[in-house]
């Protein structure tokens, strides 16, 4: 259903399908505006630029024009017919979701003409809806039981409810995610054009004609998407509901609370459903300069996994070497004897993929003021050259909402489709709207759309940086106006990884200094977990390994479980510390277990992959007896006897804007500098490469389960294995 | 009316009865102290909980009849501790007292009665029917070592 | 079908704007730029012979290459693209020659929307050949007996446009039309008079005919062009209008077969032969559909604004059982609504007369129907048909029209309240003029009709019912 020709030439008109100007600094890639149009809508005069919708005009001065189908990312389909509004001089009402206003235009939303086509649309559309309103899990948020009570008939005159009925559809399969009741469906084709649009996966079709038209995938499929549950959002009515949320609750009983999605490194926003201290669902929270108003499958169906293997209680290891539940005074006293007994240079403090900076701090401080330095990250970074010292080096420095403005983008060793899936969209709505294109130095790998592929070695991002390379896309890259470069974190824990980023940088500085745009950044480095940033700008040092090394006798793991650490690299009396909310790699080897807070437990700081510091929000309170995990540290550094100087989160804060004030800036992302030194100081890391650039996640069915979270999540565990089963199917 | 009538005499002879039939005046003190009041009656019958019943009909109806409980259960004693014969006659439902009464069905499986244990540590407490809304980790138990 | 759905170019007339800011229209009448002062004739037809454009209407001559030669086709073609562009537009113009597809927009207007300056896009011609509109059977003469004025038709239409391609959209179940079109096409390719350098005129012109399978809504201009695509036939949301982003994205013009068809003739015997036949504003020669309960069915061509009983007695033999016997016309093909016998007396066939008749000239199919006709049912059966090849892509239509059905389908019967023939009015107004294309509006149109002359008959129905039955299970719900 993408209609490509059409959808490309109404692109250039229509400033509907990009982000609003504001959330953008590079709006000048749409060509400089005429003169804006005077329309009138209810006498209302307002000015918009030609192009623009009847129903967008509408929209500037606040009048609210009802619809199914449109819907301002997507393309317009215009066949809901709910829109529809009488304009002057048109004998026939026009459908304002569609149609660009036109000098003079005299809009009148509130004419009898346009409340009596609404009436005639909303009772057509009641016509084969079921009124299951009472066991239909969209009651309560639903677009048509809200507008068939603003614009409704208030009788019915269906009385063929005495003869035929209504129509009725079979469900469809399409997954473990999402729920279909197709009786329910109004044919918005919302979710086709989500598919074929934003998601990349063109399963999504209508069948049949006139009052038989089915929306479906056609021969039974799973929807193999990794954005597949924002059709859930999308879906007006209640024939797209989410599966592991079906029956639980009523939007009314819940309450609902912005916080910040951490399971992968974009930080989208987030509203966390809770009842009765349960979450039950999340959904996204509109923010143009992240995650629009998208979720990952991961971030919005993981929530499961927060009830699932929890750390509710402090453990011990007894003398059998067994963790039993303990009380905290015990644990706390366990871990800090054995921490003042431990020389400081034996101490290692190792933080793991979801810590937050509070923790990090915390931790950090404690481990300092014992007298070490050993704060790492399980993650690795090349700790060469300017290593971490320079923001720049380790950011996504272009920003999220400007990618969209790329004209060219090289991805080297990553398969952003599977870390950063919002990011990936917007790639793709650059890719599909902007005619930008795309290279991938890597393996090759599905991202949803058509790339140029350079290769999988290491050396061709040498040859690139060093000018040498005959091919194609070192042209591309040399004429792009807005270039820019993602080199994927987990390319960098290799031997060449130094190397990698030395030439990474090279290629994409040099391609910087060349640019007219002097504000246009084209160095970025994806991370993969979404507290890796904040353990980075706190100076934890990446790159376990060499600490291991030293044979440490205190291993404190702040929620590590990436499996880096493992009993068999540490010395055999090792005394391990794990804190964190899952039961998972971490605790399985822990002498002493802290149960800590999940990030929907806690108020807690995460800076995502740009940079931008954000804070969650506590939406239920933490299982049994765990606790915030920066009062844990704090608790035990008053009887380690190094007490910490913070006794509230505000003065963790404050000590977090010590270290740096981008922590604590909220919402806001800080442009980065020092490109040049980073350059200069990476000048002598260039050294031959020859390896093979691969990624982890390659599959969707890896991409469900990559942290405790997820890897809880009976959901998650759920989808992989249909999407297996999926990938065996001849369809 | 005569003049021991007069003179309240008859009530110190009722005081001195009292005192004599609960065995002195420190038995007296004790019980008044246990049960904060002092009476005198007849011995009705006496349960296999060492419970005695007394019933003595000059005292108004309703407070005609008492237990002084077994001293085993020293001053935690409570309405629940009479047993499900004397229930009936406590509660006038009936003037037999049990051992008198012949109609009383006595079969072998009828259980012992037991005291009201709320508040105790032997009270009954329910158990939650729900699923619990967080699954706890259970770690592993390390066969080795 | 054919251009009856493209009807929907009368209600948005005024956005036309968009696609040619440079023309005036408005809702007053523009329909055709005559120069000349309208002839002053007052009786019309019968169309001598030599004034007849298709001359092979019956096949009873050879339909190709030679035939064709013999009759005059591809006479001195070339001269004709050598005269240019604005020549043959305004020829068209002069001609007032109005779509015979069935909205009737003027030809030469909607060429010239096609002269704007080049954005570098190449442009085309589509030519509606999907002709389902119940009743019409004139484009497949055509394509049958004369495809070789068809392809002319193209090439200049074509030139007069700039275009590169003509692509024929001939409907999936025209197997033999489509097989004769085919070879007249590669007749004129091997005689070199299409193709690279068509004619000899250094004029670059293919046509390439694509067959449908069998969707009437594929005669929708934008569903055809869909489906010339390659995507599902489902009409597009107008504006943009096709001739600014139309096949592939590109200029195209959609013009019926009959449209086309005539335009060599046109060009060859002068504008102002083919605007003197027909009042002003209906001018030119038609082709006419007569079937139904008339003696002798035919197509035949004939002048416009012949009327309709001497257009029916005339060529048809008449109404079976005599004048009398009339019930009803449905005088525009399927999609128009019907009128009465005592209108059909003083009906003229043109697009002005038949609007006066709140009817409308379609595609001039006359479907006669005399008193033996289950009028309700007749009517039940095109809605029948209406909700069956409804896209399924706008609400109105597809919920609306299936409704619609199911109602008039008890109307049949009798099992109905009296109060649902108003209810099933606001129904059918509730569809017209709210959907994506006109074929909501075709639909609506005939129950319209129905209801407009025959409601007595639909009272009736419901009395007997009722009488029969007791009352309707639909009087429950008033």
């Amino acid at each position: 259903m993408l209609r490509q020709p059409l959808t490309r030439a109404i692109a250039l008109s229509s400033p509907s399908r990009v982000a609003p100007l504001g959330a953008r600094r590079y709006a000048d890639a749409v060509p400089a505006q005429p003169e804006k149009v005077e329309v009138f809508i209810d006498d209302k005069p307002v000015y918009v630029p030609p192009g623009t919708t009847v129903l967008q005009a509408a929209a500037q001065v606040g009048v609210e024009i009802p619809r199914f189908c449109y819907h301002e990312r997507l393309a317009v389909a215009g066949n809901c017919r709910m829109c529809l509004v009488e304009v002057e001089k048109s004998p026939k009402p026009v459908a304002a979701c569609a149609m660009p206003v036109m000098k003079g235009m005299r809009v009148k939303t509130d004419s009898d003409l346009t409340k009596k086509a609404r009436e005639g649309v909303m009772e057509f559309l009641l016509v084969n809806h079921p009124l299951d309103c009472p066991i239909c899990d969209q009651g309560g948020e639903c677009d048509l039981q809200d507008q068939s009570m603003a614009f409704g008939s208030d009788k019915s005159r269906f009385t063929d409810i005495h003869f035929s009925g209504k129509r009725a559809v079979e469900d469809k399969d399409v997954g473990p995610l999402i729920k279909t009741i197709m009786t329910r469906c109004i044919h918005c084709t919302r979710c086709i054009r989500f598919a074929s649009e934003v998601a990349g996966v063109d399963d999504f079709g209508t069948t049949g004609r006139g009052s038989d038209m089915q929306v479906g995938t056609y021969v039974e499929k799973m929807f193999l998407s990794e954005l597949s549950g924002n059709i859930i959002d999308l879906c007006p009515v209640g024939a797209l509901t989410s599966k592991p949320y079906s029956f639980a609750a009523r939007p009314w009983e819940t309450r609902r609370i912005d916080s910040v999605d951490v399971l992968d490194p974009l930080g989208s926003n987030i509203v966390v459903t809770t009842r009765t201290n349960e979450v039950l669902r999340i959904l996204p929270r509109t923010n143009e300069e992240i995650n629009e108003e998208w979720l990952s499958d991961k971030s919005r169906f993981a929530c499961d996994g927060l009830k699932r293997q929890r750390l509710v209680t402090p453990m011990l290891a007894d003398s059998r070497g067994n963790l039993t539940p303990v009380e905290w005074e015990d644990a706390i006293v366990a871990a800090a004897r054995a921490i003042q007994d431990c020389p400081p240079d034996k101490l290692l403090a190792v933080a793991g993929d979801l810590a937050d900076a509070e923790s990090l701090v915390a931790l950090k401080d404690l481990v300092n003021r014992l007298g070490s330095e050993n704060v790492y990250t399980e993650r690795d970074f090349p700790l060469e050259g300017s290593g971490t010292d320079l923001r720049s080096s380790y950011l996504l420095n272009t920003k999220i909402a400007n990618v969209e403005d790329a004209d060219f983008v090289l991805l080297i060793g990553t398969n952003v489709r599977f870390e950063a899936p919002l990011l990936n969209a917007r790639i793709r709505k650059a890719f599909i709207h902007k005619e930008t294109d795309v290279a991938v130095i890597g393996p090759k790998i599905d991202l949803t759309y058509d790339y140029l592929h350079v290769g999988d070695s290491a050396s061709v991002v040498k040859d690139l940086a060093t000018g040498s390379s005959s091919h194609e896309v070192l042209k591309r890259l040399d004429a792009a106006k807005r270039p820019i470069v993602i080199l994927g974190a987990d390319q960098l824990k290799t031997q060449e990884g130094s190397a990698l980023l030395a030439y990474t940088q090279e290629l994409a500085l040099r391609l910087q200094d060349k640019l007219q745009d002097k504000n246009w950044k084209v160095l970025n480095v994806l991370q993969r977990s979404a507290g890796a940033v904040a353990a980075l700008d706190l100076g934890y040092r990446p790159g376990v390994a060499t600490a291991l090394a030293a044979q440490p006798r205190v291993v404190f793991l702040l929620g590590a479980d990436g499996g880096v650490v493992t009993r068999e690299q540490l010395p055999k009396d090792a005394f391990v510390i794990y804190q964190g909310h899952h039961g998972d790699v971490g605790a399985s080897i822990a002498d002493v277990v802290f149960a800590g807070a999940a990030y929907t437990e806690k108020r807690a700081t995460y800076v995502n992959a740009e940079g931008r510091a954000q804070q969650t929000l506590p939406a239920v309170s933490p299982p049994g007896r765990a606790r915030d995990d920066w009062k844990i540290i704090r608790a035990l550094s008053e009887v380690v006897g190094e007490r910490l100087p913070y006794n509230n989160l505000d003065e963790v804060r404050d000590r977090l804007g010590q270290i740096s004030p981008a922590l604590v800036s909220y919402g806001e992302v800080q442009d980065n500098n020092y490109f040049a030194q980073a350059r200069a100081l990476s000048k002598s890391l260039q050294k031959p490469v020859s390896g093979t650039l691969d990624v982890q996640l390659k599959q969707l069915e890896d991409f469900f389960m990559t942290d405790p979270i997820s890897r809880a999540s009976p959901t998650m565990a759920k989808c992989v294995q249909a999407v297996i089963k999926q990938k065996s199917s001849v369809y | 009316m005569s003049i021991g009538k007069i003179l309240a005499l008859d009530k110190v002879a009722t005081f001195f009865n009292i005192i004599r039939q609960n065995g002195g005046i420190r038995a007296s003190l004790y019980k008044l102290y246990r049960q904060d009041e002092l009476k005198d009656g007849v011995l009705v019958g006496e349960d296999k909980y060492g419970n005695k019943y007394y019933e003595n009909p000059r005292f108004f109806y309703g407070r005609n009849r008492w237990v002084e409980y077994s001293d085993n259960y020293n001053m935690n004693y409570d309405g629940s501790q009479i047993p499900a014969e004397w229930f009936g006659w406590m509660h006038y439902k009936t003037d037999l007292p049990p051992h008198q009464d012949p109609s009383r069905p006595h079969y072998k499986w009828m259980s012992d009665f037991t005291e009201n244990l709320s508040g105790t540590t032997g009270q009954y407490t329910p158990y939650s029917t729900t699923r619990p809304k967080v699954e706890a980790w259970v770690p592993k138990p390390k066969t080795s070592q | 079908m054919a251009g009856a759905l493209a009807r929907v170019i009368q209600g948005t007339k005024s956005h036309l704007g968009l696609v040619g800011p440079l023309v005036n229209i408005s809702n007053v009448p523009v329909r055709c730029q005559q120069t000349q002062a309208p002839p002053t004739k007052s009786q019309y037809g019968p169309l001598a012979d030599s004034d007849r454009i298709f001359t092979n209407l019956y096949g009873r001559h050879d339909w190709r290459l030679k035939g064709a030669l013999s009759r005059g086709d591809w006479y001195l073609t070339k001269d004709i693209l050598l005269k240019g562009t604005d020549w043959i537009v305004n020829e068209l113009k002069t001609s007032g020659l109005r779509g015979r597809g069935g909205a009737g927009f003027p030809t030469g207007m909607k060429w010239s929307f096609m002269n704007k300056p080049s954005d570098g896009r190449p442009k085309y011609l589509v030519v509606n050949a999907d002709e389902g509109e119940p009743g019409t059977c004139k484009d497949r003469e055509i394509m049958r007996h004369d495809p070789h004025k068809l392809v002319e038709g193209c090439l200049i239409a074509g030139r007069a446009m700039g275009a590169c391609a003509a692509y024929i959209y001939i409907r999936g179940e025209f197997y033999n039309e489509a097989s004769n079109l085919q070879v007249a096409i590669a007749e004129a390719y091997q005689a070199g008079l299409i193709g690279k350098n068509a004619c000899g005129s250094g004029y670059d012109f293919d046509v390439f005919v694509h067959r449908g399978a069998g969707a009437y809504i594929c005669g929708e201009e934008t569903a055809l062009i869909e489906s010339i695509e390659g995507k599902q036939g489902k009409p597009r949301l107008k504006p943009p209008f096709p001739a600014d982003v139309g096949l592939f994205g590109c200029p195209t013009t959609v013009n019926n077969v009959e449209t086309i068809a005539v335009a060599p003739t046109i060009c060859r015997r002068g504008g102002k032969w083919f605007a003197s036949f027909g009042r002003p504003r209906n001018s030119g020669t038609k082709l006419f559909n007569i079937s139904g309960h008339v003696n002798t069915p035919c197509t035949v061509e004939e002048e416009m604004s012949i009327p309709l009983k001497e257009l029916i007695e005339r060529h048809a033999g008449g109404v079976t059982g005599g004048w009398d016997n009339l019930l009803a016309i449905i005088p525009g093909g399927s999609s128009t609504p019907l009128i009465p016998k005592d209108v059909c007396t003083t009906a003229i066939m043109d697009f002005d007369g038949l609007v006066a008749a709140q009817t409308s000239l379609g595609t001039a199919a006359i479907i006669v129907m005399d008193k033996s006709t289950d009028i309700v049912k007749a009517i039940a059966r095109l809605i029948m048909f209406y909700k069956h090849e409804s896209c399924g892509q706008c609400t109105p239509c597809r919920e609306g029209v299936s409704w619609m059905n199911k109602i008039i389908y008890r109307f049949v019967e009798g099992n109905a309240s009296p109060k649902e023939i108003d209810m099933l009015w606001e129904i059918s107004k509730q569809i017209e003029g709210h959907t994506i294309c006109a074929l909501g509006d075709g639909a609506a149109w005939p129950v319209q009709g129905l209801i407009r002359h025959f409601r007595p008959e639909l009272e009736r129905r419901m009395q007997e019912y009722a009488a029969a039955n007791g009352p309707s299970k639909a009087e429950r719900l008033y």
